[in-house]
This record gives structure tokens, C-alpha cells and sequence, in this order.
């Protein structure tokens, strides 16, 4: 055999490289090329990751700045059962007093096959800290937010709480869900063996919006104010459930609005749903005597009526369509303003019978807004009953001035009395004063919004004069009085049905606005169902208005009209 | 000749040389300043966190449920001033004038003959 040439020799080893790297050649052109998009794609998510930063929910205020609901970034402590297993007793023995757990189910969960295991949820900042300083290999910590209501059970109707995903679930959280809550951003990173975050590789970086904050018309002093009157008539009376709303009669700001039963905003799942209801928006009843307010305004502002016009009560017991109406007293004759202080049934009646009639009652009705939602910015919110005109049976028109055979919201019955106090403007009711950004800067600014006149500024200044004697020594309720202060109020008093049948059981309210001449607040109160002997609104709820009223007015520096004041004594200081 | 060949490659070199290093020292330093805008990041946010959550525990304090609860816990008989336990004083003006002006008079023209108005303030006495 020939013995192979230099030649041949060179001719080979480059023919071979020459092979080597036609074939390294298509590798590159098939990995380069053809697989470039898979490829790349599969190394960007061996590399990349895409960090979700979610936007902090925007904060509740009192119309005087306090929180009274924020969100607080809290951390879920999770673990790597692949790293924790083989030393999990120890680790388990470390972590126990810091989460406040059991250290043999600690133990449990820190072994195991997969790689991820939560440990515990809401652990705060602080705790976080001291467990890093462990140095315990294998932990995870994770970015949480934890909705706080500093104030506990205090407004909590009106807060509402939001659900796992820190969505509204009831009150302003549900009603102005879309403000409040942020808007997530992400972050598009690279991290390294030890997974850091390589921040100068950071490719995208979209930055969470925080939500905006809502500012309520609620002042939580005034709230706190009627949350404990409430809870001393729960305590005296011990109602089935009370409801106490305070507000702005000029503008329809309501300062505030508590109900109970109530429950902790910051554990609602440990409460009935009972508790949760917001009784103000959500619950009807037949309103009483307080609706007399509504007859009589609307036959006086149509010239039908005066105060001094009289009608005979009939003693105490009148037959109207084959059925008999009674009065709590025997009465005899007496004036519209007599009808209106002594809240007689038979009067209320006649007024309606044989003044205003069926077709202009039902006007006033709807004028006044029963029937339909008040609109505040309340989720559950329901219109209540008025019966419209063609179902109304021969009873009634002599029902119906009287508050019965009509169902109503407490918040109904606030607006149609502060309606009454302001000079026959209906407001719309609410809640929010405005919504600020971070900067305290404001966004939105809510503004009174009248929604209807139902009745003449001379109208509601003879049905002050009316209502000051309610709670006077001869009207139904001079336990609502405030001294040195000019109230104006209606009393209620109604059967409550159960099962279709009137039960003797009752709702017992009062409504009533003070200074009567130039009105700053007015206060609804209404209790279901106390037992213990006394069950008229004025008997019930006329001290706890006058509770409420005593303490907000002194702290609104509402100056009384009649000042118990030693003049020399002043002049002096 | 072959001096200027010399210095012209050595002068290339060193220009490469200096490009490369200098691309990883630009590299590096981009690197640095990415871990130390990351610190500052995790600081500005463990400190927002921070005022968070002293922002809740101060709306806690400031509570009236929790300021009653620790006047009660210290027994210090705080309570609110009721209306007849508050003297309120006019601003000087018209009304001021119609209503105490006579009383005061008298005792001002012998002092010194001229008078003066007190200023508003709202007394408070149990």
C-alpha cells in the first residue's frame, strides 16, 4: 500500500474540518434561525420572571381625616419542603414562637415531596424581620396585603369589609369598590444563581396605581356617640334591633349611621349575617306616626288644611269601611297641630280621607321618594313598598296616613324628615364627601343633589310649629327634649307584622331635628321590638334622641337657643 | 519605518485594550448602581410599610372607642362638658354690644374711661 502523501494527509484533516464545521454551521443556522423563537423564548423563562406588584387599596377617612380603614402589606411565610425536610424538627422548633403555631404540625408540613407550603398568612413586617435574622434556608416570603379597621366594630355598617381577594364585599368597600381598589402593575426581571434580582436587567416595569382614598361625611366621634347610646337602649330596652342615623339636614350628609346587632369589621366571618345587615338601607317596615308627617304636609301644601283646622277624633275609636280605628287616647276634637302633637290616628285619617284623598296622598308619597331607592352610595339598598294607586283597597286611604299599609327604609323616613327641616328640598342622601389621591388631592367632591321639592319653605315652617310640641310636656314625647335647644319631632309607634298578622310587637322611633328654626342635625332613632313594659317611640326612643342630641350638639358647638347663662356672671369674664 | 508599524499596532492594541476594559468597567458600574437603586427600593418600601402600619396603629390610639377605654383604665373621671357646664362668649360686635355692654360700662368708665371688648372663648367648668 502506497503510504499516504503530505498532500493527501492535509487533504483529509481539511476535508474533515471542512465537515466539522458545515455540520456546526447547520447547527447554528438550525438553532439560530429556525428554532430562534422557541429557543429564545424557553431561555427568557429560564431566565426572566414576571413579578405581579399588586396596588395598594386606597384608604377610608372620617370627613376629619381618621382612618378608619387602610391596608397594611403583610407577608405569607411559605417553605420549600425540598430544602426543609431533612432538618425540619429544628426548623419547626425555631419558627413555632414566631408564627404562633403548633411546632409538631409546623414539623408536618415543612416535610414533604413538593415545593411549595404555606405556613402562615398576615404575618406582619416585624415578625418577618426577626424570622429572616434565623437565616433558616428554605422559607419563602411572599407580598400581602391585610385590610385593618383601626376602630373595630364602629361604623361598621357603613365601612362594609372586603373578601379574601380584597374586593368590597358590603358597604362604602362594595358601594365604592372601583375607587378604591388599585390597579396592579409588573415587573419583567432577571435574577441570579441565588436569586436576586439582577435590578440593571430589569426589562419591563409597569408600576402599581394605588386606589384613591374615599372621605366620608362620617365623623367617628359623632359615630362613636351614637354607637354607645345605642348600646345603653339595646342594654335598657333590649330590642330585637335599633338603629340610630344622625345627619346633615341642609345638605343630606349623614354623620352617622349605626344598627345593631353589629359585628367587628376586622373578624366579620365570626358574626351571623343577621349582624351584617345594614337595617338603615336594608330593612322595611311600616313607618307609623312618623309618616303622619307626609299627610299632613302634603293636605297644607295644598291648601286643603291649616293648623287651626280641627276634626273630631271621636274618642279614641272611629269606623271607617266596616273596620274601626282607634287612637292610644280618647280624643275629642282637636286642631291639625294637636293632631300632629298628639299623634292621632283617627285625625291623621280624616285628614287623608276627606282633605287630601287617595290620588294626592299617593303623590306626596312618591314625592317624598318612598317607593324608590334613596340612592346613597350604600350597596343593598331597597325602594321599599307603596302600594300604587290602583292597589289600594277601601282601607286604605285611612291606613296609610297613619304609616300603616306602606313599608319604608329608616334612611326614607330621615330624608322625607329632613326634607321637613330644610325648607322642602329632598336630598339625596350621602355618605361620601370626596375621594382623594395620595397626595390628599381631591378628585371627586360630592355635592348636596336635590332630587325633588314636595312641599312650600311656608309649609315646613308651620310643621315646626307643630313638631316643637311633640316635645313639649303635652306631646308624645317630652323625654326627647334637649334643654336649651328647640326641637322639632315625630314620634312612631307601629305594630310589626309577623306571618301576615299584627303582632303585638312594635317599632318604636322617633325623628327630630334641632335648632326647629335653623336646623343643623337632625337624628333618627328607632328600636325593634323592646320589651320591658315601655314600647312608645317617645317613651323608647325619645331619650336616646335626646342622648344622642345632647352630646353631638356640644360637640358641633350648635349654640343653644335658650342658654342657661348667668349674664352678669359672663359680663364679668 | 518599522518603528511607526510598531507603534501604530501597539497603539491599536492599546485602543482595543482600552474599549474592552473600558465596556466592562461601564458594565460593572451598571451593575452596582442596579444593586444599589435596589436597596434603596427595598428601603423606600420597608419604610412606606412601616409608615403604613404606624399610620393604623396611631387612627387605633386616636380612636374615641380606645381613648374612653384608657380614661376609664386611669380612672381619670374625663368626660365631655354638658351644655349648661359651658358658658359661651360672643365675638365683639353688635350683638356683643346689645347684650353686655351695658353691664360692663359703668365698671370700665371708672377705670380708666375707655372700654374693652373680650375676646371670644368658650369657657368650660364642671
Amino acid at each position: 500500500m502506497k503510504p499516504l502523501t503530505h498532500r493527501h494527509r492535509a487533504l483529509m484533516v481539511v476535508t474533515g474540518l471542512s465537515l466539522a464545521f458545515t455540520a456546526l454551521a447547520c447547527r447554528l443556522v438550525d438553532l439560530q434561525i429556525f428554532r430562534h423563537t422557541e429557543l429564545s423564548r424557553e431561555a427568557a423563562a429560564n431566565r426572566e420572571q414576571i413579578v405581579h406588584r399588586p396596588g395598594r387599596r386606597g384608604e377610608i377617612r372620617d370627613c376629619n381625616g381618621n382612618m378608619l380603614a387602610s391596608s397594611q402589606s403583610v407577608r405569607i411565610v411559605a417553605a420549600d419542603p425540598t430544602i426543609t425536610t431533612s432538618n425540619a424538627a429544628v426548623i419547626a422548633r425555631q419558627l413555632a414562637p414566631w408564627l404562633k403555631m403548633d411546632e409538631a404540625s409546623l414539623a408536618t408540613r415543612l416535610t414533604g415531596t413538593g415545593k411549595y407550603v404555606r405556613l402562615k398568612l398576615k404575618v406582619d413586617e416585624d415578625t418577618v424581620a426577626q424570622i429572616k435574622a434565623l437565616k433558616i434556608k428554605g422559607l419563602v416570603f411572599e407580598d400581602q396585603f391585610l385590610r385593618t379597621y383601626p376602630n373595630g366594630p364602629l361604623a361598621s355598617h357603613v365601612i362594609g369589609f372586603v373578601d379574601n381577594d380584597h374586593k368590597g364585599v358590603q358597604g362604602i368597600e362594595a358601594g365604592l369598590d372601583k375607587y378604591l381598589s388599585g390597579v396592579a402593575g409588573y415587573e419583567v426581571i432577571e435574577r441570579d444563581r441565588k436569586g436576586r434580582e439582577i435590578r440593571a436587567n430589569r426589562d419591563e416595569e409597569i408600576g402599581p396605581r394605588d386606589g384613591l382614598n374615599v372621605v366620608l361625611t362620617v365623623d367617628q366621634v359623632i359615630q362613636h356617640i351614637a354607637e354607645v347610646e345605642l348600646e345603653k337602649a339595646m342594654a335598657e330596652f333590649h330590642p330585637q334591633a335599633g338603629v340610630i342615623i344622625v345627619s346633615r339636614p341642609k345638605t343630606g350628609e349623614i354623620l352617622a349611621m349605626s344598627c345593631r346587632p353589629t359585628f367587628d369589621l376586622n373578624n366579620p366571618g365570626a358574626f351571623p349575617a343577621d349582624a351584617r345587615r345594614n337595617r338603615c338601607v336594608s330593612d322595611v317596615a311600616e313607618p307609623g306616626s312618623t309618616f303622619k308627617i307626609v299627610v299632613c304636609s302634603g293636605a297644607m301644601n295644598d291648601g286643603l288644611i291649616t293648623l287651626a283646622d280641627r276634626f273630631d277624633c271621636e274618642r279614641g275609636a272611629w269606623s271607617f269601611a266596616g273596620r274601626v280605628l282607634h287612637d292610644s287616647h280618647p280624643y275629642g276634637v282637636l286642631s291639625v297641630e294637636e293632631i300632629l302633637f298628639h299623634s292621632s290616628n283617627i285625625g291623621a285619617a280624616k285628614i287623608g280621607i276627606t282633605k287630601l284623598g287617595a290620588a294626592r296622598l299617593y303623590s306626596y308619597i312618591r314625592a317624598y321618594g318612598f317607593g324608590h331607592k334613596t340612592g346613597i352610595e350604600l350597596p343593598g339598598e331597597v325602594s321599599g313598598i307603596a302600594h300604587p294607586l290602583a292597589k289600594w283597597n277601601p282601607l286604605s286611604i285611612s291606613r296609610i296616613p297613619m304609616g300603616h299599609e306602606i313599608a319604608a327604609t329608616p334612611i326614607q323616613m330621615m330624608m322625607a324628615m329632613n326634607a321637613i327641616a330644610n325648607g322642602g328640598h329632598l336630598l339625596k342622601p350621602t355618605l361620601i364627601k370626596s375621594i382623594v389621591d395620595e397626595n390628599n388631592v381631591p378628585v371627586t367632591k360630592f355635592q348636596p343633589q336635590q332630587v325633588g321639592q314636595p312641599i312650600t319653605a311656608q309649609v315646613c315652617g308651620l310643621m315646626a310649629t307643630a313638631l316643637r310640641r311633640v316635645a313639649s310636656p303635652e306631646g308624645t314625647a317630652p323625654k326627647a327634649a334637649v334643654k336649651g335647644y328647640d326641637v322639632a319631632g315625630k314620634t312612631g309607634t307601629a305594630e310589626k307584622i309577623e306571618n301576615g298578622q299584627y303582632v303585638k310587637k312594635y317599632y318604636s322611633s322617633f325623628i327630630g331635628y334641632l335648632p326647629a328654626a335653623d336646623p343643623e342635625i337632625s337624628i333618627l332613632v328607632s328600636l325593634d321590638n323592646p320589651v320591658g313594659g315601655a314600647y312608645y317611640g317617645g317613651s323608647v326612643a325619645g331619650p336616646v334622641f335626646r342622648g344622642v342630641a345632647e352630646k353631638v350638639t356640644q360637640y358641633l358647638s350648635i349654640p343653644p337657643q335658650f342658654p342657661d347663662v348667668d349674664e352678669k356672671k359672663v359680663a364679668k369674664l | 519605518m518599522r518603528f511607526g508599524n510598531v507603534a501604530k499596532s501597539l497603539f491599536t492594541c492599546l485602543a482595543i485594550a482600552t474599549v474592552g476594559v473600558g465596556y466592562v468597567w461601564q458594565k460593572n458600574q451598571i451593575y452596582r448602581t442596579g444593586d444599589e437603586i435596589k436597596k434603596r427600593e427595598t428601603a423606600l418600601s420597608a419604610a412606606e410599610k412601616r409608615n403604613t402600619m404606624l399610620a393604623a396603629q396611631l387612627a387605633q390610639l386616636k380612636s374615641p372607642v380606645y381613648l374612653e377605654m384608657r380614661c376609664q383604665q386611669a380612672n381619670l373621671g374625663l368626660i365631655a362638658p354638658k351644655e349648661t357646664q359651658t358658658i359661651r362668649l360672643l365675638e365683639p360686635g353688635p350683638e356683643w354690644d346689645a347684650r353686655f355692654l351695658p353691664a360692663v360700662q359703668p365698671a370700665a368708665a371708672q377705670k380708666n374711661g375707655k372700654l374693652v371688648k373680650p375676646a371670644m372663648k368658650v369657657v368650660s367648668s364642671k
